[in-house]
């Protein structure tokens, strides 16, 4: 197996690149602007906070999934690097699954960043912080694994800028499935019916995982809706790397 | 056993919307390379030189044809620890020091890490040791795509264009490297368009021209059996002698009391020296005009 020096050298190359350290810097600033808005939120202030600061952290690490993974691996056959790495005992297998869970390391890592900004950023404003806030983050994880996966799947046949753009419009498809399932429902037509349930099993469903109103609002959330979510997490990104796998082992490189 | 053996080779590569239109990259191609020899494999640029590197290493797929690369397919990733391989002008990890490149290689291939200061130094890069790649100038980066593909003391090292991008000293270095792998008893496949260092160290060429090997065979012999002219220089030549010889001579140039005479085979050369003796002429020098590599290269490619 030789995943390890394949996740760790996916690790530092993209770490090193300006374009994460300017998508965090972005995200820091943003809930730093939490500070001016404070005095404007009229006793509303805990709420808004906490969620401008959860937005900013999901923002900033959707696009690092989507720009970074996009050029993961194009970059590598565009720059020949992959032609060093595949001369050597590394099965095609393992190259996607290095690269895949190599990015899931930058992101956790810059996930982690961005949250010990964000309670900073509640530390300042003397909000109270607990340890239910993390549980938005939790599932991010895994929402991230879903768009880090989808981005690996295109790059294995279309260029980076296509990768990137598929990725986003499945990402933003992918919190409007449950509408695909109303709809199913209300239409009479059974064809119809059909391919709109079609695509809601096929399309990753998303909004399952955006748990930050209900945090933001206390509303509790039950543990079996988070294992059945991180389950399908795990899961949706499974199939999306065992196709990319299937597609890339019949590429010509 | 042989290093590496293709037969009846083809590689047809899809080109165009839809990929209707085949373009054939290679065609029929057959060829052995033994253990210990150094191959140059010459031809133009788009003659289908990188196709046939990409198919022994198994990154893409024969249209028809075999190739067993140290007696296995090529699509066997445990034959990979043995090989090493240079692609043509190499691009790394921008954001990677030298170091880290090298040892992020030497972790994939189960090599040693103390091999890389090693191969730093063989290839002149120590001081370059930790700073990124980005900052390579493209001699640079052959030099450490050199270093990489030694890395795990391959028994069989392929090099596609190892002297593009370096200057005359460069590409010494590696041409001595390259025949101090032969000492070690590697087996040496390289690719080339320049032919004049294919023609100092190469044991064999095969030159590939739009997909089809046109020749093959020792260095040496591919010279010898294109003897171009011989010229043959003397002095105390007569105005009647120099045209006498004209008759048998294609050209004859001057300068000061020297005069020579360029003919075409050794019958012609035979007779204008006999003459030259007869007549009291002085024979100076009598030289073998061979067909340098290129030239015979440029003769196909024409």
């Amino acid at each position: 197996m030789k995943l390890k020096p394949i996740i760790i050298n996916t690790f530092i190359e993209s770490v090193r690149d300006r374009i994460l350290i300017i998508l965090i810097v972005l995200g820091l600033l943003l809930m730093a602007s939490a500070k001016i808005i404070q005095p404007l939120a009229l006793g509303e202030e805990s709420k808004i906070i906490k969620d401008l600061g959860l937005s900013a952290i999901n923002l900033v690490s959707v696009l690092i999934a989507i720009f970074v993974g996009g050029r993961l691996i194009y970059k590598e056959i565009e720059k020949r690097t992959i032609y060093i790495v595949l001369s050597k005992p590394v099965r095609r297998w393992e190259f996607i699954l290095g690269k895949f869970f190599g990015l899931l390391l930058v992101l956790f890592v810059s996930l982690l960043i961005l949250a010990i900004g964000f309670f900073i950023v509640l530390l300042l404003t003397n909000i109270r912080a607990d340890f239910t806030l993390l549980l938005p983050l939790l599932l991010l994880i895994f929402q991230l694994a879903i768009i880090t996966a989808l981005a690996i799947f295109f790059s294995t046949f279309v260029t980076p800028i296509g990768a990137s753009i598929f990725t986003f419009i499945l990402y933003f498809v992918g919190h409007l499935t449950r509408d695909l399932k109303a709809f199913a429902a209300m239409v009479k037509n059974p064809v119809i019916t059909f391919i709109a349930n079609l695509f809601y099993y096929l399309l990753p469903n998303l909004a399952n995982f955006n748990i930050k109103g209900m945090v933001v609002h206390n509303v509790p959330i039950p543990p079996s809706v988070l294992l059945l979510t991180i389950l399908y997490g795990i899961l949706y990104s499974a199939g999306l790397l065992f196709l990319s796998v299937l597609f890339f082992q019949r590429k010509d490189l | 056993m042989t290093a590496i053996k293709i037969e009846n080779l083809t590689r047809d590569y899809k080109v165009g919307f839809g990929g209707f239109k085949k373009v054939r990259a290679l065609d029929n191609l057959n060829l052995e390379i033994f253990p210990g020899e150094i191959f140059g494999f010459l031809g133009p640029n788009g003659s289908g030189k990188t196709t046939t590197i990409k198919l022994i290493l198994g990154l893409i797929k024969p249209t028809k044809g075999k190739i067993t690369v140290l007696g296995k397919n090529p699509s066997d990733t445990a034959i990979k620890r043995r090989i090493g391989y240079l692609p043509e002008s190499p691009y790394f990890y921008d954001y990677l020091t030298a170091y880290e490149f090298l040892s992020f290689c030497a972790e994939v291939l189960n090599a040693k890490e103390n091999k890389i200061d090693e191969l730093l130094q063989l290839v002149d890069m120590k001081e370059a040791r930790d700073v990124q790649l980005k900052n390579f100038s493209r001699g640079m980066l052959q030099r450490i795509g050199v270093a990489q593909a030694l890395l795990g003391d391959p028994e069989l090292i392929i090099l596609d264009e190892p002297m593009g991008g370096l200057d005359p000293i460069g590409r010494k270095e590696v041409r001595d490297i390259i025949v101090n792998l032969r000492k070690e008893g590697k087996t040496i496949f390289f690719s080339s368009h320049i032919l004049s260092d294919a023609e100092m160290i190469c044991d064999r060429v095969g030159i590939l021209v739009k997909g089809k090997l046109l020749k093959v065979g020792r260095t040496a012999q591919i010279l010898s059996e294109e003897i171009e002219s011989i010229e043959i220089t003397a002095k105390n030549i007569s105005q009647n002698q120099e045209e006498e010889l004209s008759r048998i001579s294609s050209r004859i140039l001057k300068s000061d009391n020297k005069v020579m005479f360029i003919v075409s085979t050794p019958e012609e050369r035979d007779k204008v020296i006999k003459y030259i003796i007869a007549t009291g002429g002085e024979i100076i020098s009598v030289v073998p005009r061979r067909k340098t590599l290129e030239e015979y290269f440029m003769s196909f490619v024409r």
